[in-house]
């Protein structure tokens, strides 16, 4: 068996924890030289760096809408009523 | 809305919520979800919640913030909802392993697309947003509940593991997965790409 860093299952895999805890210098080495070799990989590790992206924007303050934009008067005694009893 | 330290704490009173969040979070899910009555059961059901489980709320968080927080996961069960009624099989098609998209070498068997974007434009459009709720909600529960605590919330794999009880090494299998199926799923519904299996 080959070097893990050969592997595009394994590359990719690392890669993924790559984002979630700190991978050792040479490990990171390995997944550079890897990724430099294999677009496939490159394109997967831009992929997941954009979805966390994305992820981050769902927290996003709604303030593209307009602070017109206010809950319905029927909407708000209804659940005023909710939270009473 | 000012912050109070300590002494009284106005959030107590439930009543008070809906004039003090009740506009952010209807703002909030509409954002998100384009129906204006969706957004406001959603709000609903969120207050709901608050109110049922308000010994959870931690105050290192302000209190607006946890109840979006609440807001977050209604809104991906909403969009679970949804896929459910209209694709029963598909949900359950959701083999959670990745075995799938290699061959048996480890090289690429689906190979990841280049996805022409631009963060900053592609993300500010609610349609692409849409989507990227859609295949999240397609995801099996706990990998698409990981994603979010990880991604949405930020948490660390030491907290991840106490809120699923799973080993560190487990974590981040249940991240790649997660993020596997997510990516490839918005490759297929948004960015379109020609499927290049079995070249």
């Amino acid at each position: 068996m080959s070097h893990w860093m050969f592997n595009c299952k394994k590359v990719s895999h690392r890669v993924s924890e790559s984002m979630d805890r700190n991978l050792a210098p040479h490990h990171r080495l390995f997944i550079r030289i890897h990724l430099l070799m294999c677009k496939y990989c490159a394109q997967f590790r831009k992929q997941l760096l954009f979805l966390r992206e994305t992820a981050r924007f769902i927290e996003y303050p709604p303030d593209d809408l307009e602070t017109s934009t206010l809950l319905s008067s029927e909407a708000r005694n209804r659940m005023k009523q909710m939270l009473r009893t | 809305m000012t912050e109070k330290i300590s002494t009284v704490n106005p959030d107590l009173d439930p009543e008070t919520w809906v004039d003090q969040y009740g506009d952010y979070l209807y703002r909030f899910a509409l954002t998100r979800i384009k129906d204006p009555f969706v957004a406001e059961d959603l709000v609903q059901e969120t207050f709901l919640a608050a109110l049922n489980g308000r010994e959870s709320f931690k105050s290192r968080s302000t209190f607006q913030t946890w109840l979006t927080g609440i807001l977050k996961y209604k809104i991906l069960d909403f969009f679970r909802k949804k896929n459910r009624e209209q694709a029963v099989d598909d949900i359950d098609a959701v083999d959670e392993t990745v075995d799938g998209f290699y061959h048996n070498n480890g090289s690429w068997k689906i190979r990841p697309g280049k996805w022409d974007l631009n963060p900053s434009k592609t993300y500010e459009q609610n349609e692409f947003l849409n989507a990227f709720f859609k295949c999240l909600a397609k995801l099996p529960d706990r990998l698409a509940r990981i994603f979010m605590h990880r991604e949405v919330e930020g948490l660390d794999t030491e907290e991840l593991c106490k809120a699923f009880q799973i080993s560190a090494t487990n974590s981040w299998v249940m991240l790649y997965r997660a993020r596997m199926h997510l990516r490839r799923c918005l490759e297929l519904s948004w960015f379109n790409k020609v499927e290049e299996e079995n070249r």
